[in-house]
């Protein structure tokens, strides 16, 4: 059957009412356009996290934080509330002890502290590859006349490239252990350096840090008998226990440790913010976004451990490296099992993906059900054009056209508005992107922590393909009824019809 | 050799009871030219459109070349009219927006022959009606004369072995007229029957080999023309 000769009668039947053809088509226009932008858009959001995520150990990386031990465990289901009342009010008090519960249990001491200890321990898992401690700290510190109560540092491994690509003016570190600090350039601007040359004179000048909290407190104090025995009190107790605990700890013969420490370093750098198109370890890159100071890790961790209550607390984090990025959701659901808490970016853009997919598909769905509204409106287009062309119908017949071939002229018809409208859809949504990608992306920097320069709108071929082939697709089935009924017109009648 | 044998043929509209044929039994030979006369309303178009295989008969046969028009499917008689058959029509019956080639060029269009071979088929056509300048000319443009010219070369365009025209000439005026036949009678000397339907006996006797009457769905007399 000769196709094109059928595609050529429907063009021009179709040219003939250009008006009402572009109506029509603008059903079709509308729901592909809308469809195309909707999936490029969950595509390209979820390739954007992605790749934001995957350029760097992101995907390798689980976050470690202590936990409260499963003793201690939050499970309401636990907790049950004695006594004669309706369930009404059984289930308030349950309620209420349940979050007076959670309270007092983050006031306590930590049943999972993360310390050199259990960071060996834990390393042993397996497919872990290395844990390392985060330290997060603030110290008093003093830099070329200028003072600050509570700077936080951070403490950088120094294989990493990414923060030596950042540094604008000196060097980076010498070694993981050197005795050297870099400071971020938004400090200097606090405190009114603004030039190179002011980030230059601030090379090579000493940096002071000291301590802050050198003391425990006298609960933290206690031996862990008499800190469970305390998390029971009632506050009154509590107060009276806490002014007789320094008496009662100095007869037990500990004495409080005061080591204010303190050291100095060489400032070697000045450190760039981190921008958009910089790698990014969401997790391990996280602790450091407002950071003003940097050390070598080891250095770092000497400092830390200097102070007597963060040898008792621990580490605040620990960055956990799996072997194997598939490994990932399981490392961190055995850490969590061992009562701590974790988090990884791997099972976190599961979630963020299945979202993402859920909205999409929502969307389609209504968008789908304007291209089926659509429809009716080239049925209709559809229906008018026959009844217009019979006396052609009949002519066709006449000259030798079969049913099929009446058929294939109407079908062509209503395919080519679907495609026309199909096409400027897709050539719509792809426009519609170029503004759309740069609004979104600006919005999402002003917004998030992360530096994010992703395009948002992302159309795979095999949408530019989908998104014409539907709504061509849609307008054939809506012409199927309409080009029955043309192949059925009994040609005698057509050619007297008027 | 005999081309039509046709036998009682009846064709009745449900609605009203009529019959528009009722018992019509003829023979056409292969190379005749046959009138059919009669008043409006006799059943000459309607024998017409049956020999041509647009309508079916309700009762009786119908042999066109061999085939048994009331038996076909309805694929089978679009072929038949395709390959066999070509109508000219007392109303022209051109698609309006097509231009004049691309008229004449319909029937190749569902023979699934090429444009450019189409367009260049149909040209010769038009040029064969004396019309090989006005091919791009639309129906509107044309007066009815040559807009008849145009139907014969759609008809003659599938070189059919039998040429139905109901009432050719019944639009236009004598000289017209006189065109128009001489086509119609240059096509029946290269080899086409035919079939015509006119009101003008004087024309029927000029040229046609063999006169039909018909009153009432009947073949009522039958004549021998000049021809
Ligand atoms: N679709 C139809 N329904 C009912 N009667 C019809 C129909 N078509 C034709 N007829 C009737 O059949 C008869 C023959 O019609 P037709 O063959 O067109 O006559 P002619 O061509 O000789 O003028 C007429 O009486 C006409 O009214
Ligand atoms: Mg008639």
């Amino acid at each position: 059957m000769n196709l094109r000769g059928m595609i050529w009668l429907a063009l021009e039947g179709l040219l003939r009412k250009k008006g009402r053809n572009f109506l029509t088509t603008s059903g079709v226009f509308i729901g592909v356009f809308a469809l195309t932008l909707i999936v490029s858009l969950g595509q390209g959001l979820s390739r954007a996290v992605t790749s934001t995520v995957s350029g760097t150990d992101n995907l390798r990386q689980v976050g470690l934080t202590g936990g409260f031990g499963i003793e201690l465990s939050n499970d309401p289901s636990e907790i049950e509330i004695a006594g004669e009342m309706d369930d009404a009010r059984r289930e308030r008090l349950r309620r209420a002890a349940v979050n007076r519960r959670q309270i007092r249990q983050v006031a306590g001491r930590r049943a999972n502290a993360i310390d050199d200890r259990t960071i060996t321990e834990l390393s042993k898992l397996p497919h872990v590859e290395s844990i390392a401690p985060v330290i997060v700290e603030r110290y008093e510190m003093k830099l070329n006349g200028h003072e600050s109560p509570a700077t936080l540092s951070y403490g950088v491994d120094v294989g990493r490239r990414r923060y030596a690509d950042r540094v604008i003016a000196g060097s980076y570190f010498s070694g993981p252990a050197a005795p050297e600090a870099i400071v971020h350039e938004y400090l200097l601007y606090r405190w009114g350096m603004l030039t190179d040359g002011d980030y230059a004179a601030v090379i090579g000048r000493k940096v002071k840090l000291k301590t802050i909290q050198t003391e425990l407190t006298p609960e933290q104090q206690a031996p862990p008998m008499l800190q469970d025995f305390m998390r029971d009190l009632t506050d009154e107790e509590r107060k009276a226990m806490n002014t007789l605990l320094p008496k009662l700890l100095k007869q037990l013969g500990q004495t409080t440790q005061r080591r204010a420490a303190e050291r100095e370093f060489t400032v070697v750098g000045v450190l760039r913010e981190q921008m958009p198109g910089d790698p990014f370890n969401v997790i391990e890159d996280g602790n450091a976004v407002q950071a003003d100071l940097f050390l070598p890790q080891e250095t770092a961790r000497e400092l830390f451990l200097a102070s007597a209550v963060n040898i008792e607390l621990g580490y605040p984090r620990a960055l956990v490296t799996v072997t194997d990025a598939e490994f990932a959701p399981e490392v961190e659901q055995a850490l969590r099992d061992k009562g701590y808490t974790a988090f990884s970016v791997a099972s976190a853009l599961k979630q963020i993906e299945s979202v993402l997919l859920m909205i999409t598909v929502s969307i389609s769905f209504l968008t789908g059900i304007a291209l089926i509204v659509s429809t009716l409106g080239i049925v209709n287009t559809m229906i008018t054009s026959v009844i217009e062309r019979t006396r052609e119908i009949g002519i066709f017949k006449a000259v030798g056209a079969t049913n099929g071939q009446v058929m294939t002229v109407f079908l062509c018809e209503s395919a080519l508005i679907g495609l026309v409208g199909g096409l400027l859809g897709l050539a719509l949504a792809a426009l519609a992107m170029i503004p759309g990608d740069l609004l979104a992306v600006r919005l999402i920097n002003e917004k998030a922590a992360i530096p994010f320069d992703q395009p948002v709108f992302v159309l795979p071929l095999w949408l530019m393909v989908a998104g014409p082939a539907l709504g061509t697709g849609t307008a054939i089935l809506a012409a199927i009824l309409p080009a029955r009924r043309a192949a059925r017109i009994d040609p005698v009648r057509a050619l007297r019809h008027d | 050799m005999t081309l039509v044998t046709a036998r009682e043929l009846w064709r009745e509209y449900s609605q009203g009871g009529v019959a528009a044929l009722a018992g019509v039994s003829l023979d056409i030979q292969t190379g005749e030219f046959v009138a059919l006369l009669g008043r409006s309303g006799s059943g000459k178009s309607t024998l017409l459109n049956l020999l041509g295989g647009l309508d079916r008969p309700t009762r009786g046969r119908i042999l066109v070349a061999e085939r048994d028009l009331a038996t076909l499917g309805a694929r089978e008689l679009s072929l038949y009219r395709r390959t066999t058959v070509g109508f000219i029509f007392q109303s022209f019956n051109l698609v309006p927006t097509l231009p004049a080639w691309e008229n004449v060029a319909l029937p190749l269009v569902f023979a699934g022959v090429p444009r450019v071979q189409r367009r260049r088929a149909a040209l010769e056509m038009l040029d064969k009606v004396g019309l090989g300048a006005r091919g791009d000319h639309r129906p509107s443009q044309m007066s009815g004369g040559e807009q008849q010219r145009v139907a014969i070369a759609r008809a003659l365009a599938n070189r059919p072995r039998l040429l139905l025209c109901d009432e050719p000439t019944g639009n236009l005026d004598s000289a017209t007229s006189a065109q128009i036949m001489a086509l119609i009678t240059d096509a029946h000397r290269s080899g086409a029957s035919l079939v015509m339907v006119t009101h003008d006996p004087e024309l029927a006797r000029r040229h046609a080999g063999r006169i039909l009457r018909m009153a009432d769905g009947r073949i009522v007399e039958e004549s021998r023309g000049g021809a």
